[in-house]
């Protein structure tokens, strides 16, 4: 990636006949996205850049004025253009000029300027729409910073000036020079290094204004693959007051990144935060609202700080995700010894090739730090996706018709619910037990996993609370009544033939729960908004199992949680 | 078509008057350009509009001022991926600057004339068929086709299977000889090595040639089919129990030929039990009644093109002794046991038999 920033005078000024442009070109590796390296690595970034002389540079990517103030992207074979023209012309500026008559307050000559980004031609189409954001946040605070006291052209100046220097000695680049002379270049050297290191982009220009910048696709980096923007994006969508908050690194270092302005909500947050808790819990323990939990949490998740994952108790199924590096010698195997000093990283994922609830790799007979020890290390292989959780869906599936009716074409499916789903700020607005009936009771024992068990509520109280007759509920008002009035003739047969069905209680129950039996809300979500114990739900589902299909795999609400392969 | 520079304006344009003299003088910078960037693709975007162009410039006395530059553009809408049109806009500005340089196609007057109605038929073809055929002259003709652009696949393995992705009605003689001779063996159970060895091919051609079957959707790769095979569900089975026609398509695909069609929940039930720890075999014992009237090869196979189920590998690595010891070579915790039984000619049963009997060895499902 190049970063350059051409700036443009109007053509009155300077000699005649010669246009006073100039360019900075900090030259240094590309990117390297999803389009393949294999082809053209015979030509390395400098030599596509270096192809452009700094005059033609100069002239492509400084645009008309009607260019400005949108997206600028040129294409030019292998070398993609990525900028915001920004027109410095204001009404103020000249006005303000003639009412302060002080010598110091030259008459601006800039008219326009272009914060340019490079890349390679067949970069990931959603990278240009970032570096496309973060040339326009700069351009923001640059025109800020010219209007308010010239600083642009102070800068612009001083390069000049350098550059001309430099001019009598042929062949150098002037560039080296004019790092130490100019703020704005050194910023902008800070721009490309992040960009191209962490991602992470946070300065002030002319000590003043902050830009901050964040790029998905170097933020989330996970080591044996990527995670895309749009997972990201799809996971904050889907966040729950049940889910909990994992960070990603440890509690201090990430305090101490923060800026110093940072909102004291948010530090609250980070310092009370753990992986056992859900957002809800933690909303109640640190005195804020769960919308604000949620959204502090969000920022965090967006900023590559955390994850949003399902909150840790015993009854939790992991396995271990098709994209760990098992290789033996891997860089996670080597932190994994030193942070668990007697223990090597391949048992452990070996151990979890094999999906178990959590309570099942406890050792009984185990003291308790090592059982906390045993919690510290699921949360380090959940830290960097080396295990992903299984939760169980379920689907509502008649046998057929009749058996022995082959060409009738009646397939079976499962009735058509509308988006099974409860928004946030639906769940935020009704009252909520006060404590999530997940995990198994707690044993008493230390590893402190499960949460307390409530009291179920009454049904019907519950899921008015939950507003299940609003706008995203699973079924309709009317049909809330009667759920079963939405099947067909043949399904409700079948649900009634069931012997369990007999049972009063257990077919209200299962009436109650067909909403969710659309194969869209895992076990955990049922819980949650039903207000059911595991253990019941289970029973249940063994008794109706003739009627139910039932399966195991990764939550999709949450990709953020998987890494595709590199 | 734009030359310069006195008329600062588009020469010719095809239809007429569709790029605004405000476009055309914002991006005109771009379309007939200082030398440095000739023969360069440029595209430039502008209001709602992006064009793909390259410039091109001869230098020779007879011009004036001793220099023709042109240039052939195409102009889309500004969301188009325009790609495709680049190896198209290239080749054209190629064939125009030789037409140019051997008779003067482009600067001679009356040949000039001709331009209007070649760019008519150029954008009528292109946007209807993606190809075109322009006839110049009596013994030049310029033949054009728009490429889509595909993503490179991954390396196929030689222990990975092709399998058709439809029932493709193809003629063997548009392809090249050798995937003319590995077109019968691809039947979805054979892996590149058999494949190899059937048609009597060398690998690395064999390679090459699924690959670019690959490229253009021809064929999906599976993993080898083996009833020792573990495999689990994925999201993606959420499809099946939602969309009929999938529904309609996968039971005919997996019913055994003969019998009565399969039912949806008997496919669903299967697709749900393949889990961590059970092998396809198992699942066959434990199903046996459904299984009366489905393959489960089909089962298996039609579950991997569609992605509801993925296969579990299993990776044998055998810890070093006290320290950074020597590694071994395949059980270092990056060869699955299909790689391993390959490339060392073992079948499942010896290389089991190995690392059953060491107890250094642990293995890895994933």
């Amino acid at each position: 990636m190049v970063c350059s920033v051409s700036v443009s005078k109007p053509l009155q000024t300077g000699p005649a006949g010669r246009r006073n442009r100039f360019a900075i070109v900090s030259g240094g590796e590309v990117e390297e996205q999803e389009g393949d390296c294999s082809e053209s690595c015979l030509l390395t970034d400098e030599h596509l850049v270096s192809g452009f002389s700094d005059t033609i540079l100069a002239t492509i990517l400084a645009p008309k004025s009607e260019l400005c103030g949108k997206k600028f992207e040129l294409k030019v074979d292998d070398v993609r253009f990525v900028g915001h023209a920004t027109l410095l012309q204001h009404e103020n500026s000249s006005q303000a000029c003639k009412a302060d008559p002080s010598p110091k307050r030259e008459v601006p000559t800039m008219i326009l300027f272009n914060v340019v980004f490079a890349l390679r031609a067949h970069a990931d189409p959603s990278l240009i729409g970032y570096v496309h954001t973060l040339s326009r946040r700069l351009a923001l605070a640059l025109r800020r910073e010219e209007w308010r006291c010239q600083y642009l052209t102070r800068e612009a100046k001083v390069m000049l000036a350098a550059q001309d220097e430099m001019g009598a000695h042929d062949g150098e680049s002037p560039f080296q020079d004019v790092l130490p002379k100019s703020k704005l270049a050194r910023d902008l050297k800070e721009i490309y290094d992040n960009l191209c290191s962490t991602g992470l982009v946070q300065l002030y220009i002319n000590n003043w204004l902050e830009v901050s910048f964040c790029l998905p696709h170097k933020v989330h980096k996970v080591e044996s693959g990527h995670v895309s923007p749009e997972s990201i994006s799809r996971s904050l969508r889907n966040i729950r007051p049940y889910h909990a908050l994992l960070l990603l690194g440890e509690c201090k270092s990430l305090l101490s990144e923060l800026p110093p302005d940072v909102s004291p909500a948010l530090s609250r947050l980070i310092k009370i935060t753990t992986p056992m808790k859900t957002l809800q819990q933690l909303a109640l323990d640190s005195d804020l609202a769960l919308a604000q939990v949620c959204q502090l949490a969000s920022h965090l998740v967006y900023w590559g700080k955390a994850n949003i994952i399902f909150p840790l108790c015993e009854s939790n199924v992991y396995m271990l995700s098709s994209t760990a590096d098992t290789y033996v010698y891997s860089a996670n195997a080597e932190n994994f010894s030193q942070q668990f000093p007697g223990h090597d990283l391949p048992s452990m994922l070996a151990e979890f090739s094999l999906p178990t609830p959590l309570v099942e790799h406890r050792n009984p007979l185990a003291n308790p730090d090592q059982q906390a020890q045993l919690v510290h290390m699921v949360v380090w292989l959940l830290q960097r996706r080396l295990l992903i959780q299984l939760h169980t869906y379920v689907c509502l599936m008649v046998p057929d018709a009749d058996e022995s009716d082959a060409t009738s074409g009646t397939v079976c499916r499962p009735p058509v619910f509308l988006e099974c789903g409860l928004s946030t700020q639906e769940a935020r607005a009704t009252s909520v037990p006060n404590t999530l009936p997940v995990g198994s009771p707690s044993s008493g024992d230390d590893l402190t996993l499960a949460s307390p068990v409530t009291e179920v509520t009454s049904a019907e109280a519950s899921s008015a609370e939950f507003g299940l007759g609003g706008e995203d509920s699973p079924v309709g008002a009317g049909a809330y009544e009667n759920p079963l009035s939405v099947l067909t003739e043949h399904e409700r047969r079948c649900i009634l033939a069931v012997p369990a069905a007999q049972n009063q209680d257990d077919l209200r129950l299962f009436t109650r729960l067909l909403p969710y039996f659309c194969g869209r809300q895992h076990l955990e979500d049922v819980m949650y908004h039903e207000n059911v114990r595991r253990s019941q739900l289970l029973t249940l589902l063994d008794k109706f199992r003739g009627v139910l299909a039932i399966r195991t795999h990764e939550d999709p609400a949450l990709p953020a949680l998987h890494c595709l392969p590199s | 078509m734009k030359q310069p520079p006195q008329s600062e304006s588009p020469q010719d344009e095809v239809p007429e008057d569709y790029l605004s003299r405000e476009l055309f003088d914002m991006v005109h910078v771009y379309i007939i350009t200082k030398p440095e960037l000739q023969n360069k693709l440029i595209t430039v975007t502008a209001l709602d509009k992006k064009l793909v162009g390259c410039p091109v410039c001869i230098e020779h006395k007879k011009y004036s001022r001793n220099a023709l530059l042109f240039n052939l553009g195409m102009v889309c809408d500004a969301k188009t991926k325009t790609c495709s049109l680049e190896p198209l806009v290239k080749k054209l500005a190629g064939y125009l600057k030789t037409l140019e340089l051997e008779n003067g196609f482009v600067s001679n007057e009356s040949s000039k004339q001709q331009l209007p109605k070649l760019m008519e038929v150029l954008l009528k073809e292109i946007n209807e068929s993606g190809k075109c055929t322009l006839p110049i002259d009596n013994s030049n003709t310029i033949n054009l086709k728009v490429i889509e652009h595909r993503r490179t696949p991954a390396t196929v393995q030689e222990y990975e299977v092709p399998v058709f992705t439809q029932c493709w009605d193809y003629d063997a003689s548009q392809w090249d000889l050798t995937t003319q001779q590995i077109l019968p063996c691809i039947d979805g159970f054979r892996h590149l090595r058999k494949i190899s060895d059937e048609a009597d091919v060398e690998l690395n051609l064999v390679r090459i040639a699924v690959q670019n079957l690959l490229y253009y959707g021809v064929v999906a790769i599976v993993p080898i089919f083996q009833y020792s095979n573990v495999y689990c569900a994925t999201p993606r089975l959420q499809l099946l129990a939602e969309d009929a026609s999938l529904q309609d398509e996968c039971l005919t695909y997996i019913t055994k030929p003969g019998y009565r069609k399969a039912t949806l929940r008997a496919a669903f039930l299967l697709y749900s039990s393949l889990s961590p720890g059970t092998t396809v075999r198992d699942l066959c014992c434990r199903h046996a009644p459904h299984l009366q009237h489905i393959d489960e090869r089909k089962l298996v196979q039609f579950g991997l093109m569609k992605g509801f189920i993925r296969r579990l590998h299993k990776i044998p690595l055998k810890l070093p002794a006290e320290g950074r010891g020597k590694i071994s070579r395949w059980f270092n915790g990056c060869h699955c046991y299909d790689e391993i039984c390959c490339k060392k000619g073992l079948s499942y049963k010896e290389l089991e038999e190995k690392t059953e009997h060491d107890p250094g060895i642990i293995i890895f499902w994933k």
